[in-house]
């Protein structure tokens, strides 16, 4: 069952990420993408991040979300050192600790929306029955009890976009990662997710991460980072996002 | 099992490309399977057996073989000379005779070979015959009697039977053929071979054969027909087991009964192995050069439609690997479906072939040597399985690596 994480006395940083570099070679030549970047996110905050393309905040999403490894420096996660993991075993601590929630959706065509909500589960020592709980309990989360057995091409943008916020939510993780989930969606829509992810912050308590270039999107975080160049330039509140 | 589930879910994905693989790897399969089934058939024939061995006695230095009838006796007791000797379990002679149906125009139809032999010893000397269906062995039991009691009988292949237009009861006459010219022979179809068993042969009763050999010499003014001292072709012996062919080998081969022509004694696996020289290369070619390209062709094909879906696929497994499925999950999905694909497509396939040849086609025609058809054998459908299973693994295993080594921040990189 999804439940609220219980409250810390104190808002401890759930993510820590210290003097990380990521850089690519590309021949003899060194592309770096993220300089030296240290940043914590305290317990429960809405982040955002921003910043032009190519600036690094997709790189850094991807570091904290554990589907890449930094070059250099440390990444932590709920008390687990993050960078140092192998594949396999950054793949075992995603589906326990991250929801990702992704612009274009990416649902799996051939799966009804309760399917690709169960598709996380499926790696977790649960029962069948266990399953179906969390599943609905996802699936109403967003509203959606009534496609459980659509498929993707039979719903909206937006009601693909909660599919994806359930199949990321049903696992219970540490934290949500959203990398411009509003990005494909018309206005109404785009508000209504980000309605949505601001309820999910509130009832289960969750740290979310949004990379974002709308700054409508931005305003609804706590926080505001700003990468140029793959440092940190500007941090502030959300109403300096504009 | 959960992989599983997601393993049937993606081969529905795209049903056409499913199936359009699936009936690749039917009809590969099928090739295979009629190629091993001869080959199977073949090595089946040539491989010595322990116990219950039969041995064949041909002219030693000419081909083809012809031995005067009169050996024919003695060779039926193994060269026994005295009470210590050891004596075959069973014999049969073979006399070749080959005739037409119309010396006016010989064609392949019109032609038929036939052995002249003892009737009683069809059942427990001809190969293939011992282990009829209980219809058949009660049918082909009457057909022997029937022959027995009736000298101018014939058991017919049911090739025959179709080329003559003729049914059982009918009457025909051969007329000689090349060394056989001179002997033309009259006959009452009393019964056919069991369908699939010896269609391009006839049996008849060796005394008429040799009574008409008689004949001849007194239609021509006691001129001998050139085969009457020489129309015995080769002598089956049927012996208990290696030892007893040992010994009864060597008392033919010792005997001075035998000298002018010598003769010699073999394996009738041995005799068969040195006929079928002659489709050496045929062979080598169906064992080493066709099967396998059927092979390869098929991993190609199943590569070929796992490449293009894992192509397609490439964001939807750097999703997978998002939700926390490890390398080798997607590695196991995507070997899986392909795995899955292909023995269920192999055993289908093999199943089919079993069914087609055996029972409806009754038996695949294809001669070589005096194998005139051929049965697909019950280890065939095992073998259709592995083949598709095979295949499959080895065509998709590099697609399936690449799968599993999708980049996830690659992939997205690359939508965004």
């Amino acid at each position: 069952m999804i439940s609220p994480m219980p409250t810390p006395a104190k808002r401890e940083p759930v993510v820590r990420v210290h003097d990380v570099h990521k850089y690519f070679r590309r021949g003899s030549e060194r592309l770096d993408v993220l300089k030296g970047l240290t940043l914590e996110v305290p317990d429960r905050e809405f982040l955002g991040l921003m910043g032009p393309s190519g600036s690094g905040k997709t790189t850094l999403l991807n570091l904290i979300a554990g589907l890449d490894t930094p070059s250099e420096g440390e990444i932590w996660v709920a008390d687990q050192m993050i960078s140092g993991m192998s594949e396999s075993q950054l793949a075992r601590w995603r589906t326990r600790n991250v929801g990702f929630v992704f612009q274009f959706y990416h649902l799996l065509p051939v799966m009804t929306a309760y399917e690709n909500v169960e598709l996380p589960l499926l790696l977790l020592p649960l029962s069948a029955r266990q399953r179906r709980e969390q599943v609905k309990t996802a699936l109403e989360l967003v509203g959606l009890s009534d496609r459980l057995h659509h498929r993707p091409g039979q719903l909206s943008g937006g009601q693909q976009q909660r599919v994806g916020i359930a199949r990321a939510i049903v696992t219970d993780p540490a934290i949500l990662v959203a990398d411009e989930p509003t990005g494909d969606l018309d206005a109404r829509s785009a508000e209504e997710i980000l309605d949505l992810l601001g309820e999910l912050r509130e009832s289960l308590e969750k740290t979310i991460l949004l990379v974002t270039h709308d700054p409508r999107a931005a305003r609804r975080t706590d926080r505001v980072l700003h990468l140029d160049k793959g440092v940190l330039v500007e941090s502030g509140v959300a109403d300096r996002a504009e | 099992m959960k992989l599983g589930i997601l393993i049937f879910r993606n081969l529905r994905r795209n049903l056409l490309r499913s199936i359009l693989t699936s009936l690749g790897t039917v009809v590969l399969v099928f090739v295979v399977t009629l190629v091993w089934s001869i080959l199977a058939f073949l090595q089946a024939a040539t491989e010595e057996k322990t116990r219950n061995l039969k041995a064949i006695v041909t002219e030693r230095w000419s081909i083809p073989s012809r031995l005067p009838f009169s050996y024919a006796a003695t060779l039926a007791e193994g060269a026994a000379r005295s009470p210590q000797d050891v004596r075959p379990l069973d014999s049969m002679n073979w006399q070749f005779y080959g005739g037409t149906v119309d010396p006016e125009k010989i064609s392949r139809e019109s032609l038929i070979y036939a052995i002249a032999s003892d009737p009683r010893k069809i059942p427990t000397m001809l190969d293939g015959l011992e282990s009829l269906p209980p219809d058949q062995e009660e049918q082909l039991r009457k057909d022997v009697e029937k022959l027995a009691a009736t000298r101018q009988g014939v058991i017919v292949g049911r090739n025959h039977l179709t080329a003559l237009n003729k049914r059982i009861g009918d009457r025909f006459k051969l007329f000689g053929i090349s060394t056989y010219m001179g002997i033309d022979l009259e006959f009452e179809i009393v019964g056919a071979f069991p369908p699939g068993r010896y269609d391009g042969l006839a049996a008849f009763n060796s005394d008429y054969y040799l009574n008409e050999l008689d004949a001849y010499a007194r239609r021509n003014n006691g001129r001998k027909h050139p085969l009457a001292e020489h129309s015995l072709n080769l002598v089956w012996l049927k012996l208990a087991d290696t030892d007893a062919f040992n010994r009864v080998a060597e008392q033919i081969e010792s005997s001075p009964s035998f000298n002018s022509p010598a003769v010699k004694c073999e394996t009738a696996a041995s005799g068969i192995a040195s006929f079928l020289d002659a489709f050496r290369d045929l062979i080598w070619g169906m064992r080493w050069l066709l099967a396998p390209a059927c092979v390869a062709t098929l991993s190609l094909i199943i590569a070929n439609a796992i490449s293009i879906s894992i192509r397609e696929r490439r964001l939807e497994l750097a999703v997978l690997k998002v939700l926390g499925f490890r390398p080798w999950q997607i590695l196991t999905l995507v070997l899986g479906e392909s795995v899955l694909l292909g023995s269920l497509s192999g055993l289908a396939s093999a199943v089919a072939t079993y069914a087609a040849v055996n029972w409806w086609m009754q038996g695949l025609k294809f001669p070589i040597a005096f194998f005139d058809a051929f049965f697909i054998p019950s280890d065939a459908m095992v073998w259709g399985f592995c083949v598709g299973a095979a295949a499959s693994l080895a065509g998709s295993f590099l697609p399936a690596w690449s799968a599993c080594r999708v980049k996830v921040a690659d992939v997205f990189s690359k939508v965004a």
